[in-house]
C-alpha cells in the first residue's frame, strides 16, 4: 500500500508531465516553414500605392501642393502629372472592355513639359551668370548641363514625392518620366502663381543641387597648365613658375607632393596643388589657379536669396575661355555684394 | 568624387616621416611620444579604425640612457617553449647583442595589445647609429624634439676650450692633478 507521501510525489510528476513546457513547440518549425515558402517565391515585387484601399488621389494631389507651400491650380497640377502613356493605356483598357469610342477627360503634359523645360533652362543660365560673373561661358554651359540633366531632375522630382502621383504606364516610374513631370510641375506653377514664384521654386529645388559640389568637376578642363598660362599671357603676365612647396614620403608608394605656382614678376603664389606625383600636383595647382581666377573657390557660398528681377538678362553672356582676361571682365556686382543688397533690402 | 576631392583625400592621408634622435634619451619615457606619432594620435582625423599613422625613424639607439641601476636590474624574459627554456637577460646584455632591441621592446610593450599593434610597429624604423640609409633620410620631413637636453660631456671639451675656461685659483707648480 502506498503511503500518502509517495502518492503526492507521483501526482506531482504526473502534473509536471501534463503541462510540460511554457512555450509552443510547433511555433519555430511553422515560422521556419513559412520563411522557406516565402523565400522560394523570390523577392517581393514593388506595389503601387494606388492599389491600397485607402488611396485618395485628389487629396494626395492637394496635399502635394500644400507640402511644397505653393498654390497650384488643381486642374493644371493634374494635367502636369498625366503622361501620354497613361492615356493610351486607359483607352486600350476601355476598348478591351468593349467601349468603341473611349472618352477620357485627361490632357497629357506634353505642352507643359516643353514650357517648363524652356523656363528652367532660362532661369538656371541667368542665375549662374549672375552669381558667377567670372566663370567662362563654357563652364556655365557645363554646369547648366549638369543641373538640367535627367539624372539631377529625376533626383529632385523623386524626393519631392512625385513618383506615386504620376499617372503613367511604366512602374516603377522611369527617370525620364520623373524629370519630365518636374518640368511640367514648374510650368503649371508659372500658370498658377506667376513667373516670380516659379523662379523661386527653380532656385530652391534645382539650383541648390550645386551647393556643396566642386564646380570645376563638371567642366572637364583639358590642359589646365596651358590654359592658365594663355589666360595670364592676355594680361601680360609671364607663365607661372612651378615650385615644389613640400613633399612627404618621397621614396614610398604613398608619396605626396605639393606644388605651388608663382608669378615670375612679383613672386606671388597663384595656385597650390597636391598629388601623388609632381605632374599631377602641377596640374592640380593650375586648376586651383583657374579656380581663383574664375571666382569658384572650393568653399563658395551661393546667394540663394536672389529673385527673378535681380537676375541678369537672358541675352547677357559670360566671356568665352578663348577671350577671358582680367581686363575684359565686365563690371558686375559679385556674389557677396548681391547677398548684401538682398540682406539690407529685407531689413 | 571629383579630381580635386581625390587629391585632397590623398593629401589628408599622406604619411609623414619623423626623425627621432635617441641619444641620452630614456626609451621607457620616450615610448608614449613615439606611439603618438606611430598611431597618428596627433591628427584631427584620428580614429582607431582609420589607418592614419606616420613613420618614425629612430637613430642612435645605441646611445640610449637608463636611470640608476636600471641596466643591471631590468631583465628581459624569454622562453623557448621547451621545458627549462626560460632565460632572463639583463638590459646591458641585451643591448650588447642588439642595440635596437630595447627601444623596440619599450615601444611595443607600451602599446595596448591588439591586432593593430604589429602593423603599427612596422612603421617604426630603428638604427643603432646615425648611419641611416639615404633613401630613408630623403623621406623625412619632421624631427621630433627629444624629451631631455643632451648634456655636454667632459670628454667633448677641446683643449682650447679648457684653456680658455675661467679659473678661480692657480694650482701650485708641484700640485699633482692626475697621474
Amino acid at each position: 500500500m502506498l503511503s500518502l507521501r509517495t502518492t503526492n510525489c507521483v501526482l506531482k510528476v504526473l502534473k509536471t508531465a501534463r503541462n510540460e513546457q511554457s512555450f509552443h513547440r510547433w511555433l519555430a518549425p511553422t515560422l521556419r516553414e513559412l520563411k522557406r515558402r516565402k523565400d522560394s517565391q523570390g523577392p517581393e515585387k514593388p506595389v503601387h500605392r494606388k492599389s491600397f484601399l485607402e488611396w485618395n488621389y485628389d487629396s494626395e494631389i492637394y496635399a502635394f501642393s500644400k507640402r511644397l507651400g505653393e498654390d497650384f491650380n488643381n486642374d493644371l497640377l493634374l494635367k502636369a502629372f498625366t503622361e501620354r502613356s497613361y492615356i493610351i493605356d486607359e483607352e486600350e483598357k476601355q476598348k478591351s472592355v468593349g467601349i468603341e469610342q473611349p472618352t477620357l477627360n485627361l490632357i497629357d503634359n506634353k505642352e507643359l513639359v516643353a514650357k517648363g523645360s524652356e523656363f528652367i533652362d532660362d532661369i538656371v543660365k541667368r542665375y549662374l551668370r549672375t552669381v558667377l560673373p567670372r566663370l567662362p561661358e563654357e563652364g556655365i554651359i557645363e554646369l547648366h548641363k549638369y543641373l538640367t540633366s535627367v539624372e539631377t531632375l529625376s533626383h529632385v522630382s523623386y524626393h519631392i514625392g512625385t513618383p506615386e502621383l504620376i499617372l503613367c504606364a511604366d512602374f516603377p516610374v522611369e527617370k525620364l518620366t520623373m524629370a519630365n513631370v518636374l518640368k511640367s510641375i514648374i510650368a503649371a506653377l508659372i500658370e498658377s502663381s506667376g513667373e516670380n514664384r516659379a523662379a523661386i521654386f527653380v532656385r530652391d529645388f534645382i539650383l541648390t543641387q550645386i551647393a556643396d559640389k566642386d564646380l570645376l568637376q563638371f567642366w572637364d578642363l583639358q590642359h589646365p597648365i596651358k590654359l592658365l598660362s594663355d589666360i595670364l599671357a592676355r594680361d601680360n603676365i609671364q607663365s607661372p613658375e612651378p615650385r615644389l612647396v613640400g613633399c612627404s614620403g618621397k621614396n614610398t608608394i604613398l608619396a605626396c607632393f605639393r606644388v605651388g605656382l608663382y608669378t615670375p614678376h612679383n613672386k606671388q603664389i597663384i595656385g597650390l596643388g597636391v598629388g601623388e606625383t609632381v605632374d599631377i600636383a602641377h596640374e592640380m595647382a593650375a586648376i586651383d589657379g583657374l579656380r581663383q581666377l574664375f571666382g569658384t573657390p572650393e568653399n563658395i557660398l551661393f546667394p540663394y536669396n536672389l529673385e527673378l528681377e535681380q537676375l541678369c538678362a537672358s541675352t547677357d553672356k559670360n566671356l568665352s575661355v578663348n577671350e577671358w582676361s582680367q581686363k575684359n571682365l565686365p563690371v558686375q556686382p559679385t556674389n557677396f555684394e548681391l547677398h548684401q543688397v538682398k540682406m539690407t533690402s529685407s531689413c | 568624387m571629383s579630381q580635386f576631392g581625390r587629391v585632397k583625400q590623398w593629401n589628408t592621408f599622406a604619411r609623414c616621416w619623423h626623425l627621432f634622435d635617441a641619444t641620452w634619451q630614456n626609451p621607457l619615457q620616450c615610448s608614449p611620444l613615439i606611439e603618438k606619432y606611430l598611431k597618428g594620435l596627433h591628427k584631427p582625423i584620428y580614429h582607431p579604425f582609420v589607418d592614419c599613422g606616420d613613420h618614425v625613424v629612430i637613430m642612435n639607439s645605441k646611445q640610449i640612457a637608463f636611470p640608476g641601476e636600471e641596466w643591471r636590474r631590468r631583465v628581459y624574459f624569454h622562453h623557448t617553449g621547451y621545458s627549462g627554456g626560460a632565460s632572463w637577460t639583463p638590459a646591458w646584455e641585451l643591448h650588447e647583442k642588439d642595440p635596437t632591441m630595447i627601444f623596440r621592446k619599450a615601444v611595443y610593450h607600451y602599446m595596448k595589445g591588439n591586432l593593430f599593434r604589429r602593423v603599427v610597429m612596422e612603421r617604426l624604423h630603428i638604427y643603432p647609429d646615425s648611419n641611416v640609409p639615404e633613401e630613408i633620410m630623403e623621406n623625412i620631413t619632421n624631427q621630433i624634439q627629444p624629451l631631455r637636453p643632451i648634456p655636454k660631456t667632459l670628454d667633448s671639451y677641446s683643449n682650447e676650450e679648457i684653456e680658455k675656461y675661467p679659473k678661480i685659483i692657480d694650482y701650485p707648480q708641484d700640485y699633482l692633478l692626475s697621474k
